[in-house]
């Protein structure tokens, strides 16, 4: 077990390389210096001199070599420097944008997954009927729906004309959860779909099983099959598909903070991309790979720990 | 012992309708109407607060009622627009200067000798001695100089100054040393200014020395690259974009920045007496000339919301949680129809406000492509036939909502060398395009096909798509005017960065572009086609018109009057036959207000206006309350269905299960 | 219409009728395979299915028709089939499905022609923008699988049969890209190459191809110690030949499945892309540039729904249709999963 754990956790060094290769050459094969110091310097026109001065000020007129060195330096050591459009610290920001993206995003998924978790229950309780078969039926459709017609619906009918919740913005503490209604009920119609289909085929993947056919045979009524037997024993798909989704919940919510005006990291990179502003650009793709990665390797662990046959592999 | 499933979702349901009870579409904290607070929303993340550096107009909403320059624009004075006194003590000396320039030419240039006001100080800020701001002097004004001259400030408008103000050159290039020599940077700034310079008789005077007539200065001196700027805030918090430490000494400072949210204005308790104005232009509402001689400001405080999405902005403010609304293409046509009488908007008594902001917008013609660029009969010919294509007024009517007026020339309204009777030839849209055809066939393109190769004539529209739906709008809208003469058009879209580098570097051929004025002079918008100024420079067209050239310079130091406008008719007539551009539209941004705001007026130069508004905080409070009640109807009747929905269903499964338990095995469905 | 150009056209059309035969010749010949004149079997019993095959055949057909254009003569545009059948005059702006005036504007005007869905800002049909788009969605959803599906299907194998070295090396190639966030390897792509139809499917299939990947390793390891690849090995034949013939066909539902729910979910993602600008540009009619026009939309006065509701709509549509096809799929082979 230790082995394994250690193997996978020396296993994330190479793909964390192999990840800020990949985008440092990306970015440096589409922006030329040139092009970053123009959309950043604020002059309607800049002098070459002055698009040389910033370059130069920048360090991208320095070999590639050098500069990639440089670049895995700070990014181990999480210097990520500063911005090369505003030039605040990085740092900073992502520690000021990670609570609001952490909130919403655990929202969100908490949120969609207890739905989608508990209309599976009912579906998978209720199978055959024309409720479990309505319940599947209206999954597919609310899955087939993109993301950006959601939320301009939500925000439309949601906020503007029935007024549950504020359209936009963002306060913290419990106080500020009013602004959590809108994105929360976006995310539930859009993603518990997904979930419900998943967790109904879990659920009755297991009531196909052997012992819950013995467990009726001997008269145990059927909502204690559900509740006690099949649940517990679904859980574990559901627990790891669960956590197997956490790494990209953190960059998941792009389009619900920009809209609902939610200062998080989504937004953060998202107005980053808008303006090309490489720094900023370059570590958010570095924590991304951190967190994603990480997740993995948590999903891993639980996977271990929760099912024993593959402890023995 | 029903089923227990229906039981637990109304249960659920009851949870969830007591959690909404206490909830409310509230944006703002618990006591966030206690002092006159003005919520506004800011469109797209600062980039920049250092007044040196600061170039763009959203920011400068929240900077120059902290940086106050010499002169501010009259608030209640527009078309023509005429400049007060905000930190000058009174009107500039300006004498004529004769002297050897460096290369020994000998030039006629013109001294300026500005004061400023002997009772102001900087606001309070740890990094003075103390924490108390100090009074302001006039080596503050000519640190902003300084700054400007300094290569590592970025300073947008170097090249306007450099050719200009004596020494500039030589001033700048000792600056050059790399950003950690903290040290020596400080050092650099000791050494006095050859074109700058205070008065050593009187602390509170300077003079700037030009080797040109200059009449734009004074405008300059309105903008605030000119703030008087705390050397001691520069060197406590570095020499960049200070977008967390502002330090000034206007009506207000900043309280707080919080990136993605907002930014927060407070009252500067150390600022000097400023009062509104006592009188406007003729025929304005008298209701605005209540707060005649007060002193202002009549905010406490003023929040800024940093709100991307422009439909979440008018949705907002529509709710009443924005004071006023700046109404931008992408909400124009909401926000029109919304403001007409009859409507919900109205009927609460939210105005929308015109202010005519000297701009122009154009489709332009890179003149080095060699397919429509040129200025051989036929090539012009070609392009003023395309230009009868485009129809204004329709653009005008559906691209903006009617906010604008068709442009005949690039110089705008309330400009002088504005001519309201020249009707451009080449702007005549008539839809049978006769006129337009007839020209394309004497280029060689009779129909939009080449009688040379026999080949369609392609045109391709250079489009940047970063502001979202109304980029590509225009682009279909164009696209089907031009088409309409048998020339296909193709287009390539690119972010903005891209298409500023491709036009910098002419690989452009037919593009969208506008110019807001920095300043209400002729001069800012006839350099557009001065040929010198062609990529990268802002003449993007690359236009190069030598009597053009010459009648601008001209021009450009004169003051306004008959002897200018007629130089500048005679630019246009050039430059309307070479028809380089398409000259579009002057739009308009007009501005929606709440009935609670006090002195609504939309002055569009003006980028300090909060220094004049006022709230009325019983009657906000009470409308917002009004307009912001839930409806839970819908909610109810949801969940009454999906409860009624449930229980038949639970019931005969229920039924069903309990009696397959005496049914054989054999039966049982799996 | 001279020879030239009669050749000319028949040229261009080549690829979709090319692309439609060979389609109905893989359909025609696999009836014959036992396995799959089953899976056809089951297939048809289920209404749903036939539903969902019915809706995108529909759905093809018109990709089909806007996939055959010709040119009139040599300076007309060639125009496709849809092009001819439907589009309509422009309009000033804006107007309501069978309206009979122009809305949205300071005074309205009467319109030229009918139009069963209203037009849009600039006044075009929108019935003639939604079958436009199919094109589109097909395009991207085909082509960006056309990248993403050889890649994923021979590392999977490749990583599952072979093992070792080269299975560490797939691995961590595929959780290097896996691990770099989907949107901004798009964005990096779309910029480098351009914004356009072929560098928004590249980058999209070069993104999606990871998925897909790990289910092919995944399922290739469970065959690879199966009874009938030890056989065919024991009888000589080289590792390639049984990938091809004996264990890829075994693969095959599944990776149908996967790639029926790929196509949909592209064809959603694009409509993400529009919305932060990296979108297939204003060249192409996307349904995802019609509902990123749409956000301003629907908060007009009078509100302007249509847009929004017909390029929903019809995206709805086909990646229903395309999920519950998929769902028939799976149960027509594991039946213990079924509804009814």
């Amino acid at each position: 077990m230790i082995r394994y754990l250690a193997r996978r956790v020396l296993y994330t060094i190479p793909t964390l390389i192999g990840v800020s290769l990949l985008t440092f050459l990306l970015f440096f094969m589409i922006f030329s210096p040139e092009t970053l110091a123009r959309r950043n310097l604020s002059a309607k026109n800049p002098t070459p001199a002055q698009i040389d001065r910033w370059v130069h000020e920048h360090g991208y007129d320095r070999p590639k070599a050098v500069l990639f060195k440089q670049h895995m330096q700070s990014m181990l050591t999480f210097d990520f420097g500063e911005s090369d459009k505003t030039k605040d610290r990085i740092m900073d920001r992502i520690k000021a944008g990670a609570f609001p993206s952490l909130e919403l995003g655990a929202l969100t998924f908490g949120f969609t997954l207890l739905v989608g978790l508990a209309l599976a229950i009912v579906a998978a309780y209720l199978r055959g009927s024309y409720v479990d078969a309505a319940t599947m039926g209206i999954a597919v459709i609310l899955m087939s729906i993109p993301i950006v017609v959601y939320v301009i619906g939500v925000q439309y009918f949601f906020g503007k004309m029935l007024r549950y919740g504020p359209l936009a913005g963002y306060a913290p503490g419990p106080d500020g959860l009013r602004f959590m209604i809108l994105p929360v009920l976006v995310a539930i119609v859009s993603g518990s779909g997904y979930y419900v289909r998943l967790y109904r085929t879990f659920l009755l993947d297991e009531t196909s099983q052997d012992y819950v056919r013995t467990a009726r045979a001997k008269g145990v009524s059927e909502r204690a099959v559900l509740f006690k037997h099949v649940l517990k024993n679904a859980m574990i798909p559901v627990v790891t598909t669960t956590v197997a989704a956490i790494p990209s919940l953190v960059l998941g919510n792009l389009v619900l903070e920009s809209f609902f005006g939610i200062p998080g990291l989504g937004n953060y990179l998202v107005g980053a991309i808008g303006t090309q502003d490489f720094a900023v650009v370059r570590a958010m793709v570095y924590l991304g790979t951190l967190l994603y990665v990480a997740g993995l390797l948590v999903t891993d662990i639980l996977y271990a720990v929760l099912d024993p046959r593959v402890r023995l592999t | 012992m029903q089923a227990t499933a229906p039981a637990v979702r109304a249960e659920w349901t009851i949870g969830v309708a007591l959690m909404l009870a206490g909830c409310s579409n509230i944006p703002n904290p618990v006591d966030w109407n206690r002092e006159p607070t003005y919520f506004f929303a800011f469109g797209s993340e600062p980039q920049s607060f250092d007044p040196s550096v600061s170039y763009n107009s959203g920011d400068a909403a929240v900077m120059d009622p902290v940086y106050p320059s010499y002169f501010r624009y009259n608030f209640l004075k527009q078309n023509p627009w005429e400049l007060d006194l905000d930190v000058g003590l009174a009107a500039p000396l300006r004498e004529p200067l004769d002297g050897i320039g460096p290369r020994g030419v000998a030039f006629h240039g013109e001294t300026w000798t500005f004061e400023i006001r002997h009772d102001l100080r900087f606001q309070d800020d740890p990094c003075f001695a103390g924490g108390k701001g100090r009074p302001v002097i006039a080596d503050d004004v000519v640190y902003a100089f300084k700054r400007m001259a300094d290569p590592k400030v970025e300073f947008p408008l170097a090249s306007n100054l450099a050719d200009k103000v004596l020494g500039w050159d030589e001033y700048s290039r000792g600056f050059v040393t790399s950003r950690a020599d903290a040290a020596r940077n400080a050092a650099n700034y000791d050494r006095p200014m050859p074109g700058v310079r205070v008065d050593p008789a009187n602390r509170h005077r300077f003079t700037v020395s030009l080797n040109q007539p200059y009449p734009q200065l004074r405008y300059l001196m309105a903008m605030h690259f000119t703030t008087p700027i705390a050397r001691e805030a520069v060197e406590a918090y570095g020499n960049q974009s200070s977008l967390y430490h502002m330090v000034g000494c206007g009506l207000f400072r900043l309280a707080e920045y919080t990136p993605h949210d907002r930014i927060v204005l407070v009252h500067n308790e150390n600022s000097a007496g400023a009062t509104y104005p006592t009188s406007g232009a003729p025929g304005i509402d008298q209701a605005l000339l209540r707060d005649a001689g007060k002193p202002l400001p009549f905010l406490k405080r003023v929040e800024f919301r940093i709100i991307t999405e422009p439909i979440t902005s008018y949705n907002l403010f529509d709710q009443g949680f924005f004071d006023s609304l700046s109404v931008g293409q992408a909400n124009a046509p909401v926000l029109l129809h919304a403001s007409k009488p009859g409507t919900s908007m109205s009927r609460r008594g939210i105005e929308m406000l015109k202010g005519a902001y000297p701009t122009i917008e154009y489709l332009a013609f890179n003149m080095q492509d060699p397919t429509f660029g040129g200025y051989t009969l036929d090539k012009r010919k070609l392009r003023q036939a395309i230009s009868l294509s485009v129809d204004s007024e329709s653009y005008v009517e559906l691209m903006n909502q009617g906010l604008g007026v068709k442009a005949d020339f690039l110089i705008p309204r309330g400009l002088g060398g504005y001519d309201p009777s020249y009707k451009n030839p080449y702007r005549q849209y008539d839809p049978d395009l006769t006129r337009a055809r007839t020209l394309l066939a004497e280029a060689g393109y009779p129909g939009g096909v080449d009688t040379a190769t026999g080949e369609r004539l392609t045109l391709y529209y250079d489009n940047y798509v970063d502001n979202g739906p109304s980029d590509r709008q225009r682009e279909e809208f164009i696209r089907k005017q031009v088409q309409a003469l048998g020339i296909t058009v193709v287009s390539r879209d690119t972010t903005y960065a891209e298409f500023v580098d491709r036009t910098n570097h002419k690989k452009v051929q037919f593009f969208n572009y506008g110019w807001v004025a920095d300043y209400p002079d002729a001069e800012n918008f006839a350099f557009l086609l001065y040929g010198p100024n062609e990529s990268p420079g802002p003449n993007n067209a690359n236009y190069h018109n030598p009597e053009y050239d010459r009648l601008f310079e001209q021009m450009r130091g004169m003051d306004d009057g008959p002897a200018r406008n007629e130089i500048i008719r005679r630019m246009r007539d050039f430059a309307v036959e070479d028809c380089p551009w398409i000259y579009l539209s002057e739009n308009e941004g007009p501005t929606m207000y709440q009935p609670w705001v006090r002195n609504r007026y939309s002055n569009p130069i003006l980028s300090n206006l909060l220094d004049y508004r006022g709230i009325d905080v019983e009657r906000r409070e009470r409308l917002q309350t009004e307009w912001n009640r839930p409806i839970w109807t819908p909610l109810a009747i949801f969940a009454l269905i999906a409860f009624a929905g449930v229980v038949p269903a639970a019931q005969t499964v229920h039924r069903h299960r309990n009696r397959r338990v005496r049914k054989r095995i054999s039966e049982e469905p799996s | 219409m001279t020879a030239g150009l009669l050749l000319h056209n028949a040229w261009a059309n080549a690829p979709p009728v090319s692309i439609a035969g060979v389609l109905v010749w893989i359909v025609m010949r696999s009836r014959r395979e036992p396995l799959w004149a089953e899976a056809y079997r089951r297939l048809g019993r289920s209404k749903r299915a036939l539903g969902a095959i019915f809706v995108l055949s529909l759905c093809g057909g018109i990709v089909f028709l806007d996939s055959l254009s010709w040119q009139g003569s040599r300076v007309e545009e060639p125009k496709t089939v849809v092009d001819r059948l439907f589009d309509r005059p422009f309009e000033r702006t804006y107007s309501e499905p069978m309206g009979s005036a122009t809305v949205g504007e300071v005074t309205p005007h009467r319109l030229l022609g009918k139009h069963v869905f209203g037009t849009d800002s600039v006044g075009k049909d929108v019935f003639y923008k939604v079958l436009k788009g199919f094109r589109t969605a097909f395009a991207i959803g085909g082509l960006a699988c056309l990248v993403a599906v050889p890649i994923a299907v021979t590392l999977g194998l490749s990583a599952g049969y072979f093992g070792g070295v080269i299975d560490d090396v797939v691995q961590y190639t595929y959780t290097v890209f896996g691990s770099i966030p989907d949107i901004l390897l798009i964005v990096a792509l779309v910029l480098m190459l351009g914004q356009g139809l072929s560098s928004i499917c590249l980058a999209m299939g070069l993104t999606s191809w990871v998925g897909l990947c790990r289910l092919v390793r995944g399922e290739t390891l469970k065959h690879r110690d199966r009874e009938y690849v030890r056989s065919a090995r024991a009888l000589g034949a080289s590792h390639g030949r049984i990938l091809v013939v004996h264990i890829l066909p075994n693969l095959l539902p599944v990776i149908i499945i996967s790639v029926t729910l790929l196509f949909s979910g592209l064809a959603l993602y694009e409509t993400i892309l529009a919305y932060l600008g990296v979108g297939v540009g204003s060249n192409f009619g996307s349904w995802g540039n019609m509902i990123d026009s749409a956000r301003d939309e629907l908060t007009r006065d009078p509100s302007v729904w249509w847009n929004l509701a017909f390029s929903s709509g019809a995206l709805l549509v086909m990646v229903l249709s395309l999920n519950v096809l998929a769902d028939a799929l799976r149960d027509a082979i594991d039946p213990r999963l079924r509804t009814e």
